[in-house]
C-alpha cells in the first residue's frame, strides 16, 4: 500500500518533470519521461514506452499553447499543413520500423540530433555577438 | 512552393516518429527553425500546438495488444504533465530568442544521449508477459 502511494507520487513528477521540458522546448516530453519510467522507476523499456503514450493522448500541452498563442508564438496555418503529414507518415514510419534494425536507426538519429544540438548552440552564440 | 514544403516536412517528421518511437517535437521544431526558417519561439509554440491532438493513439494500441501498458501510470504522468507544461511555458515564453535557441541545442545534446543509451539491445521478452502468456 505504502509502496504503491510511493511509485504513484514517483509517477506524477515524471508528468511533472516531462512536462516542464514540453512547455519550455515545444516537444511531447516521452523522451525525458521514458528514461525516468525505465531507470528510477522500475518499468521496461516497453512498458515505459507504452505508458509514456498513454501520457501523451490527452492534450496536455493545452495550457501551455495558450500560453504561447498569447504571446504571437504560434502559426496556425504552418501547423495545420503539418498535422496530416505527421500522421500519414507515423503509420508508414511505424510499418518501415518493423523492416529496418530499429537500434541501428535509432543510432544514427542520436548522432543527427546530437549535431543539430551543437548547431543550434552556434547559432545562438552568433546571434549574441552579431 | 511552400506549402508543398511544408506539407512534405510534415510526412518526414511523421516517418521519423514512427521509425524510432519518438515524439515528434525534437524533429519538429529543429526542422520549422532551420528548413523554414521560422523564430525559435514561434516552431516551439507551433509543436505544441501539432502535437495536442492524440496522434500517437496507433502506436499506442500496438503496446496495448502486447500488455505493454500501465493506465493508472500513464493517467498520473498525464496529470503531472498539465502543470509542468503549464510551468514550462511561462519560463520559455519572456526569454530571449537566442537565450532559448541555445538553450533548446543543449536540451537536444542531452536528448541525444538518452536516445543512444536507449539504442542498447533490447531484452528477448518483457518477463511478465511472457509469464502471462505461458500461463494461459
Amino acid at each position: 500500500m505504502n509502496r504503491q502511494i510511493l511509485i504513484d507520487v514517483g509517477v506524477i513528477l515524471t508528468g511533472v518533470t516531462g512536462g516542464i521540458a514540453s512547455g519550455l522546448f515545444g516537444i511531447g516530453g516521452g523522451v525525458i519521461m521514458v528514461p525516468i519510467l525505465g531507470l528510477m522507476l522500475g518499468f521496461s523499456q516497453h512498458r515505459a514506452q507504452g505508458t509514456s503514450l498513454v501520457a501523451l493522448i490527452p492534450p496536455t500541452g493545452l495550457l501551455a499553447v495558450l500560453a504561447y498563442s498569447k504571446a504571437g508564438y504560434v502559426s496556425w496555418q504552418t501547423g495545420l499543413l503539418l498535422i496530416p503529414g505527421v500522421f500519414l507518415g507515423g503509420i508508414a514510419g511505424g510499418n518501415l520500423a518493423r523492416r529496418i534494425p530499429a537500434a541501428k536507426m535509432r543510432r544514427i538519429f542520436a548522432v543527427m540530433i546530437f549535431l543539430l544540438g551543437i548547431w543550434q548552440v552556434v547559432s545562438a552564440v552568433r546571434q549574441n555577438h552579431g | 512552393m511552400t506549402m508543398l514544403l511544408v506539407l512534405a516536412l510534415g510526412v518526414i517528421a511523421g516517418i521519423l516518429v514512427g521509425l524510432l518511437g519518438i515524439g515528434g517535437g525534437i524533429v519538429l521544431v529543429p526542422a520549422m527553425v532551420h528548413v523554414l526558417r521560422m523564430d525559435q519561439h514561434l516552431a516551439q509554440g507551433t509543436s505544441l500546438f501539432i502535437l495536442l491532438p492524440p496522434i500517437g493513439l496507433g502506436a499506442l494500441r500496438q503496446y496495448w495488444k502486447a500488455g505493454n501498458v500501465d493506465l493508472r501510470a500513464g493517467f498520473l504522468c498525464a496529470l503531472g504533465m498539465i502543470f509542468g507544461a503549464y510551468a514550462g511555458s511561462k519560463i520559455a515564453v519572456p526569454m530571449s530568442t537566442q537565450m532559448l535557441k541555445g538553450f533548446f541545442g543543449v536540451f537536444l545534446m542531452f536528448s541525444a544521449v538518452l536516445l543512444w543509451l536507449k539504442a542498447r539491445p533490447a531484452q528477448p521478452a518483457v518477463p511478465e508477459v511472457a509469464a502471462k502468456a505461458s500461463a494461459e
